[in-house]
């Protein structure tokens, strides 16, 4: 009947309420802002509601001191201060690693342990030696970041960072803003980061910390909210960014894409559907436990929300452990993992659209045949196994996976094809010349990125982010053409 | 007499004397439970998974309720499904698949609607010239919503009431001149029809400037919200604009709660105060629970609306429904369909997902 609009239905109220700041605003001259308020629970998190001449003053800030300051830096101290910063949320002793621990539980609704792991895993990707390996996978001589390097071709080339890159982030995966924003800083720009409703912490405690480590950087950048779909803000603030990089579904991409002007970047990245295939070579009694394992891990990882996240497993007939209780052992697997990290507490909207999806599955089952529904009654996890289902679906998450039968992944391939702009990770398990055939076959249809199961959720650094790169899609080269170099040899002082 | 007739007689008896104890809803439910589980062959198969059996069930509360999108994967009839009498259909979904209740007979249901419908919202009066703001019958088959309409018209409607739609919307001048009659002679009106065509009537009004101030004793019955039909309104301020629009006290605005997928309706006693508090008669019961448990939520925490509603003897008595309630003393609150989950993180969402199979069908 007459609802307006979405709401999110919380169960109880309690009246201590905990606040916290949030965002991170630099010098401009005042620090007096309107206040727009973010009720999780029992917490209350506070982010400053710029007005648009106050933005205007924080583009401005950050345009200049980053040019002036970042820039003059070296790579190589831009990566010493983000690994310093790394460590510090990695020790479980900081403050800031501990106040990571308390709140994003409350903010995202992730059990706590589930956040510690995810924490660890993920940061370890921003440590010095890891942001090193950034910047090699991409631009191979990282120098070409402080001075025009030499190019093999002749000549000499120096890689520029924009001015100013604004990052739209979406969702409520835990710190997952940090990849941009990190991206941003090794290329030396200043960046403008907009965080989102259901995470709105990490990136402004990251952005304190940096400030906290290197003073000098203070004011190279911002962390903001503002209402998304604010048209008037975003076409203020686009028309100032050399580049804006936006993540969201479809919808909110195209809304943004409408604001950004000619002359700015848009990189976009949408929503993904990933999923993980299993040799029956790596099906024997003793392998697919284990492999079982590693599957089910993915699964939990943030209850399936990221991108990367699996939303089924296509696994292959003919092993000595059938696809069904392939699914069983998955099934069991997700069941000891719900004792230890229980799923996220879901909101009426997600546990009806659950218990509804589970529902028709199981009514299915009438006239499948082959098909099973396993899960408890209480509906912490579901495995549906479908015998050789020619479909290809998306799971609605919250630890609910599909499990498939195959003969050859050649059969599957057509029904994942049409989603070939959605699609992203692979968890595999198969031996070393399946890997590569297999992998062959999956690259053409889409696929860009393939990896171990239990490694979904954590891309290594350096990965290519939907086939994209982390940096080189960030900067511009400069070049020195070799023309212009042998020419200004005849102007030395010193020539003969 | 064959057990479907044996049913029907005694669902008859019970809706009649309308007022039932715990126990003598208990029996009758469970007896009804017996031959589904006997006769709804798809349903069985869901009972036994769920490993509730009428040797194990006792009590009404533990009938296995099916969600409401079931209707749409199998047929869940006690009857030949080709032989119904009457199909009803839900609008279309995200997935175009439409819920099918197949009804055997239209006696029973209609005997529920037509003995609610007189307490509830003619009460005293016995009979009121009607217009209705929703298609014909004959225009929609397959609608319950039109199918209830037209038999309230027929069973409590004056010679005079009539259909107030035309092809393409509201039929202004036929409004307003039925509700200038009412208006001129005195007698009472009663505007009924779907929730959003009370919304295009009020842009109409608008647009012509016009309020009207219906005589003593006229009432308005509203149903089914808005659908994406119209402009959605805040429930407060839709009764509001009722009351300017016909002057109608909000006391005698009449929400009636019904799904295809049921056989009983709801109603509330007027929108003075919104939400309001929606009750059904004896032969229909609610819970309100835990979507993923199933266990009923304490009394004054939001869960999900299941009905048991015993006139749905030839499909499943029990059905989930996928809208937000609480209960109450009385009766419950109804805060309304739960919309579609978002996305919370950065993977593809089942709906966004529809939206992209669909896309590529094309």
């Amino acid at each position: 009947m007459l609802a307006s609009g979405r709401r999110v239905y919380s169960i109880g109220e309690r009246n201590s309420k905990m606040r916290i700041t949030a965002g991170y605003i630099p010098n401009i001259g005042e620090t007096k802002f309107d206040k727009k308020i973010l009720k999780f629970q029992d917490l209350e998190v506070e982010l400053p509601l710029l007005t648009l001449e106050q933005m205007q003053r924080v583009i401005d800030t950050v345009k200049r001191e980053s040019a002036e300051i970042l820039k003059s830096l070296s790579v190589s101290t831009v990566v010493d201060i983000i690994g310093y910063v790394t460590e510090q949320f990695l020790d479980r002793s900081s403050s800031y690693r501990q106040q990571a621990e308390k709140l994003l539980p409350i903010v995202t609704g992730y059990d706590e342990e589930v956040i510690r792991l995810g924490l660890t895993s993920f940061l370890k990707t921003f440590r010095k030696h890891e942001l090193q390996r950034f910047l090699v996978e991409d631009l191979g001589n990282p120098l070409l970041l402080d001075h025009f390097q030499p190019r093999a071709k002749g000549g000499f080339s120096k890689a520029i960072g924009p001015e100013l890159i604004t990052h739209v982030w979406a969702g409520n995966v835990p710190a997952l803003p940090i990849w941009s924003f990190v991206s941003g800083l090794l290329v030396k720009a200043g960046n403008i980061g907009k965080v989102s409703s259901s995470e709105p912490l990490f990136a402004g405690w990251f952005a304190k910390a940096l400030a906290e480590a290197e003073p000098s950087l203070a004011n190279c950048f911002a962390v903001v909210w503002w209402k998304g779909g604010d048209e008037k803000r975003e076409k203020m603030i686009f028309e100032k960014s050399n580049l804006v990089i936006g993540y969201g579904n479809n919808e909110t991409l195209k809304a943004l894409k409408k604001q950004v002007p000619i002359t700015t970047r848009f990189l976009p990245f949408g929503h993904k559907v990933s999923f993980g295939i299993i040799s029956k070579s790596a099906l024997d009694a003793h392998k697919a436990w284990r492999i079982a394992h590693q599957a089910a891990l993915d699964v939990i990882r943030y209850d399936q929300q990221g991108c990367y996240s699996p939303h089924l497993f296509y696994v292959q007939k003919g092993g000595k452990v059938s696809p069904v209780e392939f699914a069983r052992l998955i099934a069991g697997e997700l069941e000891n993992f719900e004792k230890r990290y229980p799923r996220r507490k879901l909101s009426m909207e997600e546990s009806v659209a659950l218990a509804s999806w589970r529902q028709k599955e199981e009514m299915s089952t009438f006239t499948e045949t082959g098909k099973e529904v396993l899960g408890t009654s209480t509906h912490q996890w579901t495995v549906v196994f479908e015998e050789e289902e020619k479909v290809f679906t998306a799971s609605p998450l919250n630890r609910v996976i599909r499990v498939i039968s195959f003969e050859k992944l050649e059969d599957i391939l057509p029904y994942i094809k049409p989603y070939r702009s959605f699609l992203q990770t692979i968890g595999m398990a198969a031996t070393p010349k399946e890997l590569f055939h297999w992998a062959e076959l999956l690259a053409n249809v889409g696929v860009t990125r393939i990896t171990a199961l239990g490694k979904m959720t954590s891309p290594e650094a350096g990965w290519h982010h939907d086939g994209r790169f982390n940096l080189l899609d960030l900067i511009q080269m400069v070049d020195i053409e070799s023309s212009a170099i042998v020419d200004s040899e005849q102007f030395a002082p010193y020539v003969d | 007499m064959t057990q479907q007739r044996e049913i029907i007689e005694e669902l008859s008896q019970f809706i009649k004397k309308n007022q039932a104890s715990e126990e003598e809803f208990n029996s009758l439910a469970l007896h009804i439970f017996n031959y589904q589980y006997k006769h709804n062959l798809p349903y069985q198969t869901f009972c036994r998974q769920k490993g509730k059996t009428p040797r194990l069930v006792k009590n009404w509360r533990d009938i296995p309720y099916v969600p409401m999108s079931a209707f749409k994967e199998v047929p869940l009839t006690c009857s030949d499904p080709e032989a119904a009498v009457r199909v009803f259909m839900t609008s279309g979904t995200t997935q175009g698949k439409q819920g099918k209740h197949f009804h055997s007979t239209l006696e029973i249901r209609e005997l529920s609607m037509i003995i609610n419908f007189k307490e509830r919202f003619m009460k005293e009066t016995n009979r009121i010239r009607m217009g209705i703001l929703f298609p014909t019958e004959e225009k929609m088959p397959h609608s319950s919503l039109a199918h209830y309409l037209a038999l309230v018209m027929k069973e409590f409607g004056t010679e005079d009431s009539c259909y107030l739609l035309k092809e393409n919307g509201v039929h202004i001048q036929k409004i307003i001149s039925e509700l200038e009659h009412a208006e001129k002679t005195g007698e009472p009106f009663a505007l009924l029809g779907a929730s959003f065509s009370f919304v295009h009537l009020f842009e109409e009004l608008e647009r012509l400037g016009k309020t009207f101030n219906l005589p003593k004793g006229s009432k308005i019955l509203d149903s089914g919200g808005y659908k994406n039909k119209s402009k959605e309104l805040d429930l407060n301020e839709f009764y509001q604009l009722l009351e300017r629009y016909f002057g109608v006290d909000r006391s005698n605005c009449i929400n009636m709660y019904g799904i295809t997928e049921l056989s009983t309706q709801f109603y509330d006693d007027g929108n003075e105060v919104v939400p309001s508090i929606k009750t059904g008669p004896s032969w229909i019961r609610t819970r309100v629970i835990n979507p993923l448990t199933g266990e009923e939520v304490p009394e004054g925490e939001r869960g999900v609306l299941v009905h048991y509603d015993l006139a749905n003897f030839n499909s499943v008595m029990a059905v989930a429904t996928e809208d937000v309630g609480m209960a109450v003393d009385e009766g419950f609150y109804l805060f309304g369909r739960v919309q579609g989950a978002e996305a919370r993180g950065c993977s593809l969402a089942v709906e966004e997902f529809i939206q992209l199979a669909k896309g590529t069908a094309k």
